[in-house]
């Protein structure tokens, strides 16, 4: 791709970006959001039609004007958000679009089963392909996901009689991955890594979005930084460094990733005694002070988000005890939540904790419907009086009547913290607070932490990124199967501690 | 030196544009509601020219009074759909309001008892609609289905099927009077346009309309009421319709228990034409006024011009699918 430029009213989200991949190998596509990586992608696959520029397969210049040309020339794209349909099997979702069918029309189960699982093994998953979609975790989806875009070329290169023979994925040159492993714990990202080597070393050229740097380095053999639609730069991957990276993508010297600050421990804000919800949470008990950060760590499953949720009365449980500042409290919805001083940060921004038509000020002052309104009433300059002050500590870039859709991710979450930071919130609860988010607006994240617990706020931080858990936490709880496993002082805590209480194979309560 | 500050200023006003938020929203939206409403110009236009008789004040007024009726159930089909909901009942509504309103006249009592039984008969029917979708969690669809056949139902069993007609001259007011040169039925129309955007523009209940419509669950975790909110928007919604069945009663002179036959088609008819999304979370009343507007001067045109109400179906039918269309094809085009 030479010299891509895309427009949209008012910006300029491509200018002259150049971007050369190669067969069989990984290049790593790194920049802040909207600085770039997406348009590309969008425009690499048809999704876009480019303003100026050229994209060349082979050295032959082609024309991409719509996902059908993209497809033929084998280009395939993984969106962060999987499109994969719920109600049906594994290996319908694989062959959706190209299902082989006998002569009356009929659905040839046999040939699509025996297709389905070739391909499953070829690949080295283990996943059966009668399988509903609805019941695999995400790692699993993605697998599926993966399996769907290589299958794709199946259609495009066999006819309907070779179709039991036809080499799945011989047809795919490209393979583009947006974040594939956000929402992946670590063993699961093994798998998946282990499936792209053996992609790259079938001749696959693979572009591998990311924001996390560690991954930079696993898989990748080349890196291009995009800066605000820019091209920056693109090297090979053992001549960078980390911190040259990260000062490539947000252009100031991110001195610390974690830029950590113990608070002194005050009163205990939040306890929790014996809180069950049968079948995904039992018997948790635990507590967080006043300047305390507290980290939940487990893998997927684990019932992190459900003791989130559950605690901000977002879900019912079915015994337990809720104390704030020491006394007992009833949390029957998140009114009750909000109303004790707790703030949920949503795992899902964009499903849970946005109301993507609305401006910033109105999602702002959404749970404070009574400090905006006198009588029902809204003044009319009272919810931006309410945003203008958390908008500037936040340094959320958005103008007045811009709806939060059109936000880049880390303004998003900004936003949704600042819904909590306009009110009267002492317990913080943050469900992967920096999940799809930049590095710039990251740190910004952990230093509002530090903030927080410095006015005496406590946080409880649930991630599924061990350095971050690591790095910004004061005490590490593990769950694993709905029960806290271990709980563990941070300045004493390494990956390994964590992630053996994690698997359930030692605890340390 | 000149060239550097040139480039300089040059890659100044290239950040700007970057850091400049994307504004085709805003634009569209409004690009949207100049389009409803060049629609209806052009509308008014072509039957200026085809028929002298439409432009007379005489004409607009009937067809402003004719659209008042659909326009009024159409304010609170707007807050329905707003919230990502449908109301299919309003007809049946204002068919069982309309009728109590003239059960209680008919039984000698004065009209400050019998229009807030009427009200109250709405906003209860719209109550119970509310209820049942939030608490009982069924589908808007599935529960104003049933609501429309249980009120016309209920209006049928009342009257025995037939008309209550023959009010005091007092009551006929409410579609004879004028203040100025306008008609009493504009001027309820105007009113009830009027206090409904203010609560939907001005108070957390209307901010919760739309935020509800936008994202419910996001709404939920914000400790919004959602339960009460959506309640309270069917209840809106059974609100004027009642006042839609107080007008059309006085016109008619008459409460009829079949009266209000596919206005809930109408009535999402001027709201979608409207801008409003059927998704939920965006659109505007004023849009809706127009929308209803564009199906009243249609009725009106057509039926100056002598097409037959048959064929006259099928143009509105028409219409409908392709304002709609039009609006779709539209956002795409924005969208990439």
């Amino acid at each position: 791709m030479r010299g891509i430029r895309k427009t949209f009213p008012g910006v300029v989200a491509l200018d002259g970006v150049d971007l050369t991949l190669e067969r069989g190998a990984v290049h790593m596509l790194l920049g802040e959001n909207g600085a770039g990586k997406s348009t590309l992608m969008k425009v690499l696959s048809g999704a876009y039609r480019k303003d100026a520029g050229e994209i060349r397969v082979n050295g032959q210049p082609v024309r991409i004007d719509d996902p059908r040309d993209a497809l033929a020339l084998g280009i395939r794209v993984i969106y962060q958000e999987l499109q994969l349909v719920e109600q049906l099997s594994v290996a319908e979702n694989v062959f959706l679009g190209a299902l082989p069918t006998r002569r009356a029309g009929l659905v040839d189960w046999t040939a699509l089963h025996a297709a389905a699982s070739r391909l499953m093994t070829d690949l080295g998953m283990s996943i059966d392909p009668l399988t509903r979609v609805s019941r695999l975790g995400l790692a699993h989806r993605q697998m599926v996901e993966i399996a769907k875009a290589l299958a794709a070329s199946a259609e495009a290169t066999a006819n309907q009689g070779a179709f039991a023979e036809a080499s799945a994925y011989q047809g795919v040159t490209v393979l583009v991955m947006d974040e594939p492993t956000s929402a992946l714990t670590s063993r699961e990202v093994d798998q998946l890594f282990a499936l792209i080597e053996r992609l790259a070393s079938r001749g696959v050229a693979i572009v591998y979005i990311t924001h996390r740097l560690d991954e930079v380095f696993r898989i990748g053999r080349s890196v291009t930084v995009l800066r605000d639609g820019r091209h920056v730069t693109t090297r090979a991957i053992d001549e960078v460094t980390v911190a040259e990276l990260v000062r490539l993508m947000a252009n100031r010297d991110v001195a610390e990733h974690f830029p950590k600050v113990r608070a002194p421990l005050g009163t205990e804000l939040l306890r929790v005694e014996h809180l069950t919800r049968r079948g995904v949470l039992s018997d948790i008990s635990f507590s967080v002070h006043a300047g305390e950060v507290v980290g939940i760590a487990g893998l997927l499953g684990a019932g992190r988000t459900e003791l989130a949720r559950a605690l901000f009365g977002a879900d019912a449980f079915d015994e337990g005890n809720v104390f704030v500042e020491g006394k007992p409290v009833r949390i029957d919805g998140p009114a009750d939540a909000i109303a004790c001083g707790i703030g949920l940060l949503p795992e899902d921004r964009k499903a849970d904790g946005l109301v993507g038509a609305l401006t910033m000020a109105r999602n702002m002052a959404l749970p404070h419907g009574s400090r905006v309104a006198r009588f029902g009433v809204i003044g009319p300059t009272s919810e931006d009086d309410l945003a203008k002050p958390i908008a500037a500590e936040l340094r959320v870039r958005a103008t007045p009547t811009q709806s939060v859709r059109l936000l880049s991710g880390g303004n998003q979450q900004k936003v949704v913290l600042g819904k909590w930071l306009a009110g009267d919130v002492r317990v913080y609860i943050f469900d992967e607070p920096t999940r799809g988010i930049d590095v710039g607006s990251k740190v910004e994240i952990y230093r509002l932490m530090n903030r927080l617990t410095a006015r005496g706020a406590g946080i409880l931080m649930i991630s599924s990124e061990l350095p971050e858990l690591l790095g910004m936490s004061d005490r590490i709880l593990v769950m694993h199967r709905g029960r806290i496993q271990a709980d563990i002082d941070a300045r004493e805590a390494t990956e390994e501690r964590v992630l053996t209480a994690a698997l359930g194979l030692a605890g340390t309560c | 030196m000149l060239t550097s500050t040139a480039a300089q200023s040059e890659r100044a006003k290239r950040d700007d544009a970057a850091s400049r938020p994307p504004r085709s929203r805003g634009l569209l939206l409004s690009a949207r509601q100049f389009g409803t409403v060049i629609g209806l110009a052009a509308l008014c236009a072509t039957l200026w020219i085809l028929t002298p008789h439409f432009l007379t004040l005489s004409n607009l007024l009937n067809v402003a009074e004719q659209t008042s009726i659909n326009a009024i159930v159409a304010v609170g089909m707007t807050f329905v759909i707003l919230s990502a909901g449908i109301d299919l009942s309003v007809g049946s509504i204002v068919a069982l309001s309309g009728v109590v309103l003239g059960t209680v006249l008919q039984a000698g009592q004065p009209l400050a008892v019998a229009l807030p039984a009427a009200l109250a008969a709405g906003f209860g029917c719209g109550l119970a609609n509310g209820a049942l979708i939030s608490w009982g969690r069924l589908p808007p669809f599935i529960v104003t289905l049933g609501t429309m056949s249980i009120a016309r139902g209920a209006a049928l069993l009342v009257t025995e099927g037939r008309p209550i007609s023959g009010f005091d001259a007092s009551f006929r007011l409410l579609a004879t009077g004028r203040i100025g040169f306008l008609p009493a039925p504009i001027l309820v129309m105007a009113l009830v346009y009027l206090i409904a955007h203010v609560v939907l523009a001005r108070t957390t209940f209307g901010r919760y309309v739309y935020a509800i419509g936008g994202n419910e669950e996001a709404t939920r975790l914000s400790g919004v009421a959602v339960r009460f909110h959506k309640t309270m928007v069917y209840g809106v919604s059974g609100l004027t319709s009642a006042v839609a069945a107080v007008v059309l009663t006085a016109r008619l002179n008459s409460a009829q228990p079949i009266a209000g036959i596919m206005y809930e088609l109408d009535a999402i008819a001027a709201t979608v034409i409207g801008g409003t999304s059927l998704m939920g979370g965006e659109g505007t009343l004023g849009g809706t006024l127009v929308g209803a507007l564009i199906m009243g001067v249609l009725r009106n045109g057509l039926n100056l011009l002598g097409v037959s109400s048959f064929l006259q179906q099928i143009v509105i039918g028409a219409v409908i699918v392709v304002a709609v269309l039009l609006d779709t094809v539209l956002k795409r085009k924005h969208r990439t």
